[in-house]
């Protein structure tokens, strides 16, 4: 009913008022000749108001002329008119549609980004993360790729520890996990000042705690710089009586209280970091050029619609991107569209020579070393060897030697006595 | 007995005995009645009057007469008919009887 209804919009009706004597003769002969009637009412004693569709209008003049009746169209309703309608205003219609294509166009558009989740970092810190991973208001939708996007917040990101990127509508959510960096409290109680890195120490400058160790001396990863543990002597009373003859004065006893070591214990520290590079290598590189080919993947089944079946191309990159349907519940739709794009690339091979192959190794030894020293150590020395094996090969092995002050004091509590009883 | 009643009456034999469903058989119509709203009249043959209050329908050999108020033809096909409104009461008439 609910489809015949829609079915005779789509034609379009028209609603007549019969006038006439025999109109049930008039309904009987439509009924009879396969013209679909409905809603038919008495409106008075000669007078009925039907629905027809308009192609069977014609036909009814006929049947009308037959028992001597007559119609007038009262109501024109459904597609053709509106159609017929908006011809005759033009601008409406193109208004209408430009207005639909604007919306549908604008809706492809990321207009807003939500952060979410996130407890220490700001809204504008990741909101600058990903305008970099190129999620910014404005950007096209079909551009997203929020596996890239989260994958980029987490590597930028140290303390996120999961990050997931949804786009609804025109909106995205950025959800954000923070890692609950645990950090320690700077300890307060008592702590020695124990060496870090191995190294030969160059200075010492305490300013709480007990000296352990003398400029020149070498000391290891974890001995102690500057204790926390002060001994004190105790002297015995002066109201003593003196000492009788021949007895020694007793060993000097000593108190121990215990501080937090403080102080600067520069020392010379050596790092050594290790480069190679062949003389000649092969790269590879995009060329820029890229073929893409759809398929539609239904229960296993794969259907090319366009592009290639295989990659055109002899070296290449497969960036590949399944989109499937939402799922409900546990009902998922079991097709997927998927986006292949076969990303051509170039390998060439680069002949550094002997110097520029010596320069990259050497640089890469450098940046190993670099990677390992702190902020403020300064360098005092830098050397640079290349290794040879005493075979003869096309790699270039550099070894590098740096040589840095640096302060290699590192807290460590201290256990009281006290504490270390309980 | 004409020799119409005779044919009817093999004519009902004979769905009896092989159990075809009547209506076809012996051309009658089939009525469904929806509360006092609505009618549905399958194997008609036409509508012979029709006004607000009273709609008269021929099917087979007789009529169905329809009264009530409101009564509104809601469709008509070649052999379906569905009458709406109020309906007060539905009866069964001889054909030539006068209601």
């Amino acid at each position: 009913m609910v489809l015949l209804r829609l079915f005779s919009f789509l034609l379009g009706h028209v609603s007549l008022v019969v006038r006439g004597e025999f109109l049930e003769k008039f309904v009987n002969l439509a009924a009879s000749r396969g013209i679909y009637l409905w809603d038919i009412t008495r409106l008075e004693n000669d007078k009925v108001r039907v629905k027809v569709r308009i192609s069977d209008v014609r036909p009814l003049r006929h049947i009308a002329r037959a028992t001597q009746s007559s119609f007038k169209v009262r109501e024109r309703r459904g597609m053709p008119f509106m159609i017929n309608r908006l011809k005759k205003r033009k601008l409406l219609a193109i208004g209408g549609i430009a207005f639909l294509i604007t919306l549908y166009f604008l809706s492809s558009f990321v207009w807003f980004i939500g952060v979410t989740g996130n407890d220490k970092l700001s809204d504008e810190q990741i909101k600058k993360i990903a305008a970099q991973a190129g999620l910014r208001p404005g950007v096209a939708k079909w551009e997203l790729e929020p596996k890239e996007i989260e994958k980029i917040i987490r590597e930028q990101l140290p303390s996120v520890a999961w990050a997931g990127v949804y786009i609804k509508g025109t909106h995205v959510i950025i959800e954000i996990a923070e890692r609950k960096l645990v950090q320690e409290e700077p300890h307060k109680g008592p702590a020695h000042l124990v060496a870090g890195k191995a190294g030969l120490i160059k200075e010492v400058l305490v300013l709480n705690g007990q000296a352990k160790v003398k400029e020149g001396e070498t000391v290891l990863p974890g001995s102690i710089l500057i204790s926390g543990e002060i001994l004190q002597e105790v002297k015995p009373e002066a109201s003593n009586q003196p000492l009788p003859e021949g007895q020694e004065p007793s060993a000097p006893q000593y108190v121990s209280h215990f501080v937090q070591a403080k102080g600067i214990v520069r020392a010379r520290v050596w790092y050594e970091g290790y480069g190679e590079c062949r003389l000649a290598e092969t790269v590879e590189k995009r060329t820029g050029q890229e073929k893409i080919s759809f398929c539609i993947k239904f229960r296993g089944k794969e259907i090319i619609i366009s592009g290639p079946k295989e990659s055109p191309y002899q070296h290449y990159e497969v960036k590949k991107i399944v989109k499937s349907l939402p799922q409900w519940r546990n009902i998922g739709i079991p097709v997927e569209v998927t986006t292949v794009h076969y990303l051509e690339k170039v390998v060439s091979r680069l002949n550094h020579g002997l110097t520029g192959a010596k320069q990259i190794a050497e640089q890469k030894a450098m940046a190993e070393i670099s990677a390992k020293l702190p902020k403020d150590a300064k360098i005092v020395e830098r050397r640079l060897e290349v290794v040879d094996t005493g075979q003869h090969e096309d790699l270039v092995r550099v070894k590098a030697f740096v040589e840095t002050i640096e302060d290699i004091g590192v807290i460590k509590p201290l256990k009281t006595h006290e504490e270390a009883r309980d | 007995m004409s020799l119409r009643d005779l044919q009817r009456k093999f004519k009902k034999q004979f769905s009896d005995f092989f159990e075809i469903p009547r209506d076809i058989m012996l051309d009658l119509p089939k009525i469904v009645l929806v509360g006092n709203l609505q009618v549905f009249i399958e194997n008609h043959r036409g509508i012979v009057e029709y006004t607000v209050e009273k709609v008269r329908i021929k099917v087979g050999e007789g009529e169905v007469g329809i009264t009530g108020h409101d009564l509104m033809l809601r469709n008509i096909k070649m052999d379906e008919i569905c009458v709406e409104g109020h309906i007060k009461s539905l009866c069964f008439l001889e054909p030539g009887e006068v209601w």
